[in-house]
């Protein structure tokens, strides 16, 4: 049998997923990066994009909206601000969020306390849509 | 002597009001489980985030960042006051209004002007009626407070914060110890003092020799202002759970007092009806008697 690891995708509101896997990938800031175990101890920062998580022939997708990882003794954290599992995505929902979004910030020019928020509703529902068309 | 129709509307009445708090109660009572399990799934999260924290924090040192420095002077604070949207809990809201005014009065003895953020209908019509415009305003959110609203509000402090317009963040709310009891706290959220990183780093029981993507600095960076997030949504989590337990208590001697209140209605009640038979009684046999004697 194959060496393991764990993997737990976190968000603050729940625990999204949890493991036992070959391995994930994750976007970092700076690039994807796979972990597979033994891998030395990490921690990074991530944007948004897809997680996969990788068992076997079964491969699981997640939609995350950044956050971190932590790799450490075969023990891969994400914490993530938001995560949702690609077969559970709406992307009809998805779409009409990011219309939403670009609508009020084409109401609010680019000005006001809304703007940062509506911003990262907007690229959360873009990574909901890529990753929810995608798989 | 009370006249019985009145004392008998008085007991309906009475019933029907322990009627509405004993539902309350009930309603309390099963919404603070469900408050519960939500400050237990943000547990989790906020956990790995020391972790994380903490093994930034070593290899970053002596790291500096806007949110970890107390600004020079100390002029402007904002006090994030928790409370509810409804009332009927106890003293849930009055304590934390009472705080916050006496955080307001301690600082400006101290020279520091503040400001308010609402939280809670209850909080927003406080601080109006007292001539203090909040600069921030959340309701409807206290029952099923989400990641979004505690982002909201640590983005406008933050940001506020980092601009230099504000010199210090204080949040207070009602922590739930447990289902009986709700303790009023005062916390300080930024500057981030020195200490709670370096003891997140205490923490860690081992420490191997991390890589870092991008860099140690760049992730601290970026960590800091989630970390404030987890607090400020730590503290809605704990005040929702709170003012179902207030409820449940106020509500619970609600009952109690309509309970006694009802037995003692009752007896006057029963006194009265006697007291009307034995009158009239008294009445007839004293109407015979006089008939007799002619």
């Amino acid at each position: 049998m194959a060496r393991t690891l764990i993997a737990e995708i976190v968000t603050p509101e729940k625990i999204v997923y949890t493991n036992e896997v070959e391995m994930v990938v994750a976007p970092t800031i700076e690039g994807e990066i796979g972990i597979l175990p033994l891998h030395a101890p990490l921690v990074g920062a991530l944007k948004g994009g897809e997680v996969r998580v990788k068992d076997g022939d079964l491969v699981e997708w997640f939609a995350v909206s950044g956050g971190y990882i932590q790799v450490h003794e075969d023990r891969v954290i994400i914490l993530a601000d938001d995560a949702e599992i690609a077969s559970q995505i709406d992307v009809e929902r998805a779409r009409q969020a990011k219309a939403l979004a670009e609508s009020r910030l084409a109401e609010l020019g680019g000005e006001g306390e809304e703007v940062d928020a509506l911003e990262r509703d907007l690229r959360w529902a873009e990574v909901r849509i890529a990753v929810g068309t995608a798989h | 002597m009370p006249n019985l129709r009145d004392i008998k509307n008085r007991i309906t009445s009475t019933q029907s009001t322990r009627q509405i708090t004993r539902t309350m109660e009930m309603v309390a009572t099963a919404k603070i489980r469900k408050s519960q399990d939500r400050i237990e799934s943000a547990r989790p999260y906020a956990l790995a985030m020391m972790e994380v924290l903490g093994n930034v924090a070593r290899f970053t040192g002596g790291a500096t960042h806007p949110l970890l420095e107390a600004h020079e002077t100390r002029s402007r604070v904002v006090v994030i006051a928790v409370a509810s949207d409804r009332g009927l809990c106890g003293a849930f809201n009055s304590n934390i209004l009472r705080l916050t005014e006496q955080i307001i009065r301690d600082e400006r003895e101290h020279d520091a002007e503040s400001d308010v953020i609402a939280v809670g209908k209850k909080a927003i019509a406080y601080f109006r009626y007292r001539g203090i415009e909040p600069i921030a305003t959340y309701r409807d959110m206290a029952d099923k407070p989400s990641i979004a609203d505690a982002r909201s509000i640590a983005i406008r402090v933050i940001d506020a914060y980092t601009a230099g317009r504000i010199d210090a963040v204080k949040i207070v709310f009602n922590r739930f110890k447990n289902v009986a009891d709700q303790v009023p706290e005062i916390h300080d959220l930024l500057p981030i003092r020195p200490q709670v990183v370096k003891a997140a780093a205490d923490e860690l029981t081992v420490n191997p020799e991390y890589v870092f993507e991008p860099s140690a600095p760049e992730v601290l960076e970026r960590l800091l202002p989630t970390y404030i997030e987890t607090l400020v949504y730590r503290a809605l989590l704990e005040s929702a759970a709170s003012e179902q337990g207030a409820r449940r208590k106020a509500m619970k001697s609600a009952t109690d007092n309509a309970g006694e209140m009802i037995t003692t209605l009752t007896r006057t009640y029963n006194r009265a009806r006697q007291g009307a038979i034995t009158n009239e009684i008294a009445e007839i046999v004293g109407g015979a008697a006089a008939l007799e004697k002619k």
